[in-house]
């Protein structure tokens, strides 16, 4: 199928999309006038807007074929009303309640019914991933799914329109989410990306040579040994100060910083704690948990928790969650937040003082400093630098993402191993629809009339 | 004749290509360079045609939007929403219901659950082995989105456990983006994920009928339902044992087999029952009722809601074991040994109620044998209508 699907300025179309220009286009549009046209014109224009953005990929014919005038709608009912009146109250005096003072028994929103019209897209494969947000448009889902890959109840599907049942689950491919939800790579990237494949063809070549130039090997692994004494020399507290500047810079280095001079950072970073953990004696604390890796660090720098910190409790610790993302939106969540920017003013300060000041003992950490150093070593084993992935490393979210991230209730969602249960069909109730349209009334309306044309 | 000056400039035919480096530099950088427009304005001042745009109005009021007003969706903030309704509510900055959509009233995000509310939900299904149905009253979360989470949680581990690639950064930027569910803390009272008690609407609801009822009768959700589907009135007797709807749905959980038909043949269906029947948590109307006639009883209340709900429990676990034991009576399973399959051999049933009148049923076994199916012709694509699980 050839895909028209373009996000062209002119038109203005709104389609199920992340694109930048999607979004300018939802941010444009106005509903079509409704003076001096009839009603077929508007039915109609109000039918291209809509169609535009719900399953374009659909050929006309086969929606018109999945199109049901009936839409599911359900009330939140309320045991304690359930409880108090069996029904009767409600219809009696002359069948709609006895009026008291002009206010009827029960108030209900009107329940936009129209704006679910094209609900039974939403059964679609492609649409669910869609909205699942493991995609960044339906064209971009239904590739996954003809490419295979994606599950449903873990067998492989590769039909795009298949209908889903409520309790299915579907799973795409995690490296396939993180590539469509990321960054794209810049040139930088993937350049450094070719030259590691190349890299690894050459090996491949020189696996042979290789075995004869073991002894070389172990001579360099000699001399790794030696320098790894040397470290052991050096006072702990200069490297622990030297690890935090490091900590501190991978985890505040903001979009600006060039991409090389970033990776630059990462790997230094990642390097020293390398050096570190090395001194231990178990051999197998660069492959342990995190948690382990951690302790072994503190324990290897002779590193102990302040206890005189009294302001701690004031400020309330961000959620686990909140870390270890994006380097640029920590900071700009750190200038939005009173109590967080306090928290960053406090921890450059115990930064300046870690690395200038030599009267603060250094081997001495508060809480701020454990959890920064914990934060890089959480990003650099979950989200680490990585050439040969399709997607900028390490991982963020690709721009513009935040303007469409929602996931609809008729979905549960874990994202962790990029899997999603369709729970049951979208429905309608009083005040809010489930289906997500970025239109409104004038055209909801319209457009449901259109379809129903056929069944007056 | 004066000789003509030459124009420096070049053939309009270039133009585009000379110029579009400096107009596209310009549309990167938020303010445009003065010295190239004026350049450019010096060396066309003998062109009476106008210079041709290498990026169309649209696209750079596009770029000019992204770059002032839109730059703030470019990256999101930690804990909140940013979407495209932020700009209108910039003057009442206030905790607004999060709408995506600018132009739909009727779309809202809805927050999702927090990691630490799934593992939560798990913990007390799997490991405290509580009822999927008192989990669900006890946290305010739909009893599918518990299985469903029960599911998921399974399926993590089980990857967790095979080494497995996990999208972790992923994960925590979309919990940071979407509104989310928090798990409440030791002491305090959980926040209700989404409404449980949704009755769903009755398609035979939709019509409106004129009923003409006395004034002095009370006429209550039972008869409504009734009069809904076309039942006739119930007898005097059966009316006066049904004190409130609620009785109706603890006689219906002991026999579901209570509800009465309507219609016959092809057309029976049953009668639609109340509310307090269809809902998904009738014995919290129970409980309620329960509160009501013993409002200074909360122990009492407690004992007898908790005994309530063992007793649904076990009828619906033999239920469920009932009919378990009839499926396996009738299908006997065949494995040999030196075969990775398993034959699942159910009898036949051949009457009219299975292969139809004319014997070709869609439910028939080798209905209209001899003539292939539809799906065996060229060029028919068979999407499938079901994965099993």
């Amino acid at each position: 199928m050839r895909n028209r699907a373009s996000n062209t300025l002119s038109k203005g179309k709104i389609r199920q999309s992340w694109s930048k220009y999607n979004l300018y286009n939802m941010q444009r549009f106005r509903s079509p006038p409704t003076t001096n046209r009839t009603f077929f014109q508007q039915k109609w224009s109000a039918k291209a807007a809509s169609r535009a953005y719900h399953g374009e990929q659909v050929r006309e014919g086969q929606w018109k074929r999945m199109f049901n005038h009936r839409i599911r709608s359900v009330i939140p009912m309320n045991a304690s009303d359930l409880a108090a009146d069996d029904g009767s109250l409600v219809s009696s005096g002359r069948g709609s309640g006895l009026d008291k003072g002009g206010k009827p028994a029960y108030q209900t929103r009107p329940t936009p019914y129209t704006h679910m019209t094209f609900a039974p897209l939403e059964r679609r494969l492609d649409v669910a991933i869609f909205r699942a947000l493991f995609a960044s448009s339906a064209r971009q889902a239904r590739q996954f799914v003809i490419h295979g890959a994606v599950t449903v109840n873990g067998q492989k599907m590769k039909h795009p329109s298949y209908l889903l049942n409520p309790g299915d689950l579907f799973q795409v491919d995690p490296d396939r989410v993180l590539y469509a939800t990321g960054h794209t790579k810049t040139p930088y990237e993937r350049r450094q990306g070719r030259l590691t494949r190349r890299k690894g063809k050459a090996q491949g070549l020189e696996g042979a040579e290789e075995a004869e130039a073991a002894p070389e090997a172990e001579e360099s692994k000699e001399t790794a040994k030696e320098e790894t004494k040397e470290t052991e020399k050096e006072d702990t507290k200069e490297t622990l100060k030297a690890l935090l500047a490091q900590a501190k810079s991978v985890m505040s280095a903001g979009k600006n910083t060039l991409a090389p001079q970033r990776k630059q950072e990462l790997r230094g970073f990642q390097q020293a704690v390398r050096r570190v953990l090395s001194r231990s004696e178990s051999s197998t604390v660069l492959a342990d948990s995190l948690e382990a890796q951690f302790s072994q660090l503190t324990l290897l720098l002779k590193a102990k928790r302040s206890e005189k910190n009294p302001e701690k409790k004031d400020v309330k610790p961000r959620p686990e969650d909140a870390f270890a993302t994006d380097r640029g939106d920590a900071e700009l969540a750190s200038a939005k937040k009173d109590t967080e920017a306090t928290a960053s003013d406090k921890l450059s300060e115990a930064f300046a003082q870690a690395t200038l000041g030599n009267e603060v003992d250094a081997s001495e950490l508060s809480d701020e400093e454990f959890d920064t150093l914990k934060r890089a070593l959480t990003q650099m084993r979950d989200n680490p630098l990585d050439n040969s992935k399709t997607y900028s490393t390490p991982w963020q979210p690709r721009q513009y993402m935040s303007a469409f991230a929602f996931i609809p209730r008729y979905l549960e969602v874990n994202q962790n191993i990029c899997a999603a249960v369709y729970l049951r069909h979208p429905v309608a109730r009083p005040g809010s629809a489930e289906v997500p349209t970025p239109f409104g009334e004038s055209i909801a309306t319209p457009a449901y009339g259109w379809y129903l044309r056929r069944r007056w | 004749m004066p000789p003509r000056m030459q124009s420096r400039s070049v053939s309009n035919t270039l133009l585009p290509y000379l110029t579009s480096t400096s107009s596209s530099s310009s549309s990167l950088s938020s303010i445009p360079s003065l010295s190239s427009t004026s350049s450019q304005c010096l060396s066309r001042q003998f062109s009476a045609t106008a210079a041709p745009q290498a990026q169309t109005k649209l696209r750079r009021q596009m770029f000019e939007w992204l770059n002032n007003e839109g730059s703030i969706f470019k990256h999101h903030v930690p804990g909140e929403t940013n979407y495209l309704t932020r700009l209108k509510q910039r003057g009442n900055e206030g905790s607004e219901t999060p709408r995506p959509f600018p132009n739909n009233q009727h779309f809202i995000s809805e927050p999702i659950l927090s990691e630490e509310l799934r593992n939560e939900v798990y913990n007390r299904v799997v490991e405290q082995k509580k009822s999927v149905r008192v989990v669900s009253v006890e946290l305010g979360i739909d009893m599918k989105r518990i299985a469903a989470v029960v599911r998921l949680v399974e399926l993590e581990n089980r990857q967790r456990a095979q080494g497995k690639p996990l999208a972790l950064p992923y994960a925590r930027a979309v919990h940071e983006m979407v509104p989310t569910t928090p798990l409440a803390e030791k002491g305090e009272r959980q926040t209700y994920h989404e409404p449980i008690n949704d009755l769903p609407a009755h398609p035979l609801t939709g019509s409106q009928i004129f009923y003409p009822v006395p004034e002095s009768r009370s006429f209550n959700r039972v008869e409504a339902g009734r009069v809904f589907s076309g039942a006739p009135a119930m007898e005097h007797s059966e009316a006066a044992e049904i004190s409130h709807p609620s009785d109706l749905a603890e006689k219906i959980m002991e026999d579901p087999n209570s509800i009465g038909w309507v219609g016959k043949g092809a057309n029976a269906r049953q009668i639609l029952q109340p509310a307090d029947v269809r809902i998904p948590h009738p014995h919290l109307v129970a409980q309620e009722r329960d509160r009501l006639a013993h409002p200074n009883e909360r122990l009492a209340v407690a004992d007898l809601q908790s005994k309530r709900l063992e007793r649904q429990d076990a009828l619906e676990k033999e239920r469920r074991e009932r009919l378990q034991a009839r499926r396996e009576k009738k299908t006997t399973i065949v494995s040999p040994e030196d075969s990775r399959f398993n034959y699942r051999i159910k009898d036949t049933i051949y009457t009219t109620e299975t292969t139809g009148v004319d014997g070709r049923g869609s439910k028939a076994t080798g209905r209209r044998y001899g003539v292939p199916h539809r799906d065996r012709t060229r060029g028919e694509v068979k999407v499938p209508t079901r994965v099993e699980a």
